[in-house]
């Protein structure tokens, strides 16, 4: 009977992703596309014996996707004595690389900081990451104890770029996208291999190999003005674990090292907000010396000059740069360039 | 997080999940398994209806009985309990991906710099099962520890202690306003805290930023009980009738860095890129320090009060170099 001669009934596709995962794990020896195609729950309805399974195959291949995308060790084996053929390289899920490892186990209050944790990521992809790492930790069937009542802390990481960043690192695949860098008027190319992506001082950089000057750049997340996206065929070797944690070492380093030196009008917006984040040479202390009325002066560290610049012209006439002097002339540049573009028509009086 | 639509690797995670699970478990009733996984029950209903009807080809590729899971059907309709009778391929909870794993990692990071963490010796063997337990190193993701803030402890106390705080706030206009607040509950986006409470000056929820206040104590005064009455409101930015509109001219490109004030397009992009948006604002204040600090990358265009009260701003700054005050 023609396989065609009845519509197949439909399966949905986590029961068609479910039966392969059961499938793969169950076998030692692997199973051969046409096999999976043939026989498993969710194919085998479609499966056209001796027909064009073009489309039936795109959706296996997708599927692969999606299984290891959820962390499930799906091997391909490729036969001794055929190496070259893809015809008959056999696929399997080894349950020993599957299987929680048995010493990983979670106690009560454990599992309440780890629910804490996914609670961090609001929105986005780390959140429903950190959802599905629940359920899988749900699954050990440990009761986690109640967490601490009106408390919720959450990391915002809406930016666009980045889900299309993670799942590039993962797959070591050299991306592209519009950079916007900070002083600069228009948008650039770049195209880099990504290595870490980390949350410093309130903002997401991204630590990348920069392939046109084969440098370590680091980029904003909120600067990546448009798509990212996977230049075909480019991977590379993935760096030794450890890049993240490089990545705020040297961020932190460079906080470290820059310093400016400003002054800010008393009482206003730009001393509340500044004044958290000097770096203590004038602390609490030393407000109460100085005369009533007199700027306070402060200390800021930065990681980058230009996004401290910018920072600095939105106070406006509550900030004056001491040091150093190219953050002043970057701060006196930003804000002529918006008295300008703010200027009156011709003719008419600013203050009408 | 239960009634957001999922993905059909969700599904398949709370599958693969649900197995062991319900293994360990002989004889759950599915309110139950819905309140531990924190899902509806017909979730779980329909998982188990999958789960049981599922399993592998088996020798004779047909999905013969022996080849499936099976459950004990009569406590399953009648009684709504689950009891697996026969178990195919999967016994044990799945590996977390490098993905998860980083997630869950990062999370942590960020709650360890918070005061209340400060067992840094439990949260690092945390990370080390979560590496351990994941199939393959973690994602490269890191967030840097925060600055605790004082502020924290002092409103975890009042509101541990049931009583009001009081604080000097600065708002957006640049006034000092003395405030007595039942607080309800802090929260942070970013590095930036905030205290969401009941503001007795304006008998409303407000949210408070922690780095505007001043003088914040916790007073002798009880708050009220608001347990039963007072929704908090899920968004930071409340539109309100005294809320303008003002259009602001932008390269397409800077779209995103005003991404927070929710432009609505007013406009097509012209041939140089540059295009027109709405946004609305509380009030300009706010504003003129948000366009200052795109250095002229974003103009306001309308009205022309607004246009006015950003160059003034920006000509202040300037005059601060030339000697002026």
């Amino acid at each position: 009977m023609p396989p065609t001669s009845q519509p197949p009934q439909r399966i949905s596709v986590e029961e068609r992703l479910f039966s392969l995962v059961l499938a793969l794990i169950a076998t030692e020896s692997g199973l051969t596309k046409a096999e999976i195609l043939e026989t498993v729950q969710g194919y085998r309805q479609r499966y056209q014996r001796g027909g064009d399974n073009a489309s039936l195959e795109r959706q296996f291949e997708r599927d692969k996707d999606d299984i290891r995308e959820l962390g499930i060790p799906l091997e391909t084996i490729e036969p001794l004595d055929e190496s070259g053929s893809n015809h008959n390289l056999r696929y399997r899920i080894p349950k020993g690389l599957y299987d929680l490892p048995s010493d990983v186990s979670f106690t009560s209050d454990e599992l309440m900081l780890l629910k804490l944790a996914a609670a961090v990521w609001r929105e986005g992809s780390l959140s429903s990451d950190s959802q599905r790492a629940l359920t899988k930790l749900n699954s050990l069937g440990v009761d986690s104890t109640d967490p601490v009542l009106g408390y919720a802390p959450h990391l915002r990481a809406r930016d666009a770029a980045f889900e299309p960043l993670s799942k590039a690192m993962d797959r070591s695949q050299v991306v592209t996208f519009p950079y916007l860098k900070p002083g600069e008027p228009a948008p650039r190319r770049r195209t880099v291999a990504p290595l870490a992506v980390v949350l410093h001082e309130g903002r997401w950089h991204l630590h990348a190999a920069d392939q046109e000057s084969g440098q370590r750049r680091t980029f904003l997340l909120s600067r990546i003005v448009g798509p990212v996206t996977p230049v075909p065929g480019k991977t590379f070797t993935p760096e030794p674990d450890g890049q993240a944690h490089h990545a705020l070492e040297a961020l932190d380093r460079l906080w470290e090292a820059n310093t400016a030196r400003v002054r800010v009008v008393p009482e206003s917006e730009a001393e509340l907000l500044l004044r958290k984040r000097t770096a203590g040479e004038a602390g609490p202390a030393g407000r109460a010396e100085e005369p009533a009325g007199t700027d306070q002066a402060l200390i800021l560290h930065f990681t980058d000059i230009d996004i401290l610049a910018d920072e600095l012209a939105g106070f406006g006439p509550e900030v004056l740069v001491l040091d150093p002097p190219r953050l002043q002339e970057a701060v006196m540049e930003r804000l002529r360039r918006v008295a300008e573009a703010h200027a009156a028509p011709d003719g008419e009086d600013t203050h009408g | 997080m239960a009634e957001q639509p999922t993905r059909a690797t969700d599904r398949l995670a709370f599958l693969l999940s649900l197995v062991p699970f319900l293994m360990e478990h002989d004889g759950i009733s599915v309110a139950d398994v819905a309140a531990h996984f924190d899902v509806p029950a017909d979730r779980v209903r329909e998982a188990v209806n999958l789960i049981a009807m599922s399993g592998i080809p088996g020798e004779t590729q047909q999905y013969l009985h022996g080849d499936l899971f099976d459950i004990n059907w009569d406590e399953f309709v009648a009684n709504d309990r689950v009891v697996l009778t026969n178990l195919v391929a999967i016994d044990d909870s799945p590996r977390f991906s490098a993905r998860e794993a980083a997630a869950l990692i990062a999370g942590l990071q960020y709650l360890s710099s918070l005061p209340e963490n400060a067992d840094r010796g439990a949260i690092a063997s945390l990370m080390a099962k979560l590496t351990r337990g994941a199939s393959a190193a973690p994602s490269q993701l890191a967030v840097a520890p925060t600055d605790s803030h004082d502020a924290i402890g002092t409103i975890q106390a009042a509101v541990r202690a049931g009583v009001q705080v009081e604080f000097n706030y600065l708002d957006a206009q640049g006034g000092h306003v003395l405030r007595h607040v039942d607080p309800l509950r802090i929260e942070s986006v970013d590095q930036n805290w905030y205290l969401r409470g009941w503001c007795h000056l304006r008998q409303a929820v407000r949210t408070f930023r922690l780095d505007r206040m001043s003088d914040l104590t916790a007073t002798s005064t009880p708050a009220a009980d608001h347990d039963e009455d007072v929704v908090v409101p899920s968004s930071f930015f409340q539109a309100s009738e005294h809320d303008q509109w003002v259009e602001l001219d932008l390269p397409e490109s800077a779209l995103p860095l005003i991404a927070d004030y929710m432009p609505e397009r007013a406009g097509t992009p012209d041939a140089a890129g540059r295009m027109r948006v709405s946004v609305r604002v509380a009030h300009v204040h706010g504003l003129k320090r948000l366009i200052t600090s795109l250095g002229g990358l974003v103009t306001v265009a309308q009205p022309a009060e607004a246009r006015r009260v950003v160059h003034d701003w920006a000509t202040a700054g300037i005059r601060r170099y030339q000697g002026g005050v």
